[in-house]
């Protein structure tokens, strides 16, 4: 089979898999699309209602609403992909039955399912805000859009070594939720780099997954900037994990066992 | 074309390593068809998975000159909360066919009534075979892996399954998996005996069930 032809059969699968995980993960009850709106919805209203409660102010020039959600939503954007890429072969195992689908096009297709989830809910949260505030100003709409994408990235490539190791000892595979539960306070959803003490800040830049919310607020705020973002180290954290990711499924692709 | 050369299949189980297949080697052209026979748990069905490249052997290879189908059986890979029609479209979608005319033609030929647009999970075991089986005849395969799939249904399908696999026998090729000498020697030209993990082709049905049943 010639690569082109190769890609083609790929994209279809990957195309099929994508079509059916909708139907299976938002079909079977009424207003499913409603949950994954609902779910970040909730936990940024919880921690805005928070912040006003406490009288804790948003940094300068944003209001609470949206400095949570910009944070939240990449942070969610990551943490699910890698949760879901991370079972696609063991929650999918009953499609390697069929020859043309391979493990590698689950986890893409969740990947790319995940990232067009949480890029609608963004579009949709951010745009409820702007209809309710009758305003809606976004600095460098690039930058938000490279940040979902770098967190998708960073989140899939995570999912692909959580996936190998999964199929490999389903003990390691416990270990994915404690592994991932502490990033939720330390990747940027409560505060921005420069709100840290000085000497704290190349210490949180070491979390790969501030970077994508430093991204993203530098984009949707006039008032904030890029200035502790860096992309070579989050691109080598990606491209690091998707090495060992796609080495370690080229290991376990003989055990994986359909029946 | 279907060519296996020194397949050999191992899987590691807690009371060793227990060999499946060892260096199995075959080859079935295009227009000619050959079926199995062997003791149940013989690994009957992991060769048909490794012929269609759902699963891998632990060495050796597999040569496929021609669109070879998924395993036909009783199972299939259908997602029970989805509706026969949805596991259709999806079927369709994978292998690039037009979903229209695929779920069209195995709604007529599983000739489940309502029961396709129900989710699968509500279906009998005979009415899952009959969705499989019209879901492989309806995808434009030229090589059909079948696994036992002419032992159910009623007298009336299964006199329509072995006229669909006879028609498709004549230009591509058939790989039967059966207890039934009566189903081989209607659908196949030669036929293999697996036993202990050494595969042996024979050149007629008959010959094979000589040896198979003695």
């Amino acid at each position: 089979m010639s690569l082109l032809r190769g890609l083609v059969v790929q994209s279809e699968v990957v195309h099929a898999i994508f079509m059916r995980e909708t139907r299976t993960r938002f079909g079977q009850y009424r207003m499913g699309y409603l949950w994954a709106i609902a779910d970040p919805a909730i936990v940024i209203l919880t921690i805005a209602g928070f912040f006003a409660l406490v009288k804790r102010a948003a940094p300068y020039g944003m209001d609470i609403y949206s400095f949570i959600a910009t944070g939240i939503i990449p942070y969610k954007l990551f943490a699910s992909s890698a949760q879901q890429v991370g079972e696609s072969v063991n929650g999918n195992r009953a499609l390697l039955f069929y020859p043309r689908v391979l493990p590698i096009d689950l986890a893409l297709a969740r990947g790319l399912f995940e990232l067009a989830t949480y890029g609608a809910v963004f579009v949709v949260l951010m745009g409820l805000h702007g209809l309710a505030t009758q305003r809606l100003v976004v600095d460098e709409p690039l930058y938000v859009i490279a940040g979902l994408t770098l967190a998708s990235l960073l989140g899939t490539a995570t999912g692909l070594v959580f996936c190998a190791i999964g199929v490999m000892s389903r003990t390691a595979d416990r270990a994915r939720g404690p592994l991932l539960r502490p990033l939720f306070w330390i990747s940027g959803i409560f505060f921005t780099v420069e709100a840290l003490p000085v000497h704290v800040r190349p210490l949180a830049g070491l979390n790969p997954i501030i970077h994508c919310a430093e991204l993203v607020r530098s984009g949707w705020f006039v008032s904030y900037e890029d200035t502790y973002v860096d992309t070579s180290y989050l691109l080598l954290w990606i491209l690091g994990l998707s090495v060992v990711g796609l080495l370690l499924e080229r290991r376990v692709r003989r055990k994986i066992e359909v029946a | 074309m279907i060519r296996l050369e020194n397949i050999t299949k191992v899987y590691k189980t807690k009371r060793g390593r227990h060999t499946v297949l060892d260096d199995v080697s075959f080859e079935v052209p295009l227009g000619t068809s050959m079926g199995i026979m062997g003791r149940n748990g013989a690994g009957k069905s992991t060769l048909l998975r490794i012929i269609g490249g759902a699963e891998m052997p632990t060495s050796g290879t597999v040569t496929r000159g021609s669109r070879v189908s998924f395993p036909i059986g009783f199972s299939g890979a259908f997602h029970g909360s989805l509706t026969g029609e949805e596991n259709c479209r999806f079927a369709a979608r994978i292998y690039g066919q037009e979903i229209h005319r695929v779920v069209r033609e195995t709604r007529d030929f599983a000739d489940i009534g309502e029961y396709f647009y129900n989710p699968v999970g509500t279906y009998s075991t005979g009415m899952r075979a009959r969705l499989a089986f019209g879901l492989s005849m309806s995808i434009d395969f030229d090589v059909y892996l079948v696994d036992e799939v002419t032992a159910v249904g009623d007298r009336r399908f299964k006199k329509k399954c072995s006229a669909a696999l006879k028609k498709r026998a004549e230009f591509g090729s058939l790989i039967v998996i059966s207890h039934s000498v009566a189903t081989l020697r209607q659908l196949c030209d030669k036929c293999a005996v697996l036993d202990q993990g050494k595969l042996t082709v024979y050149d007629t049905v008959d010959a094979a069930n000589e040896v198979y049943a003695a």
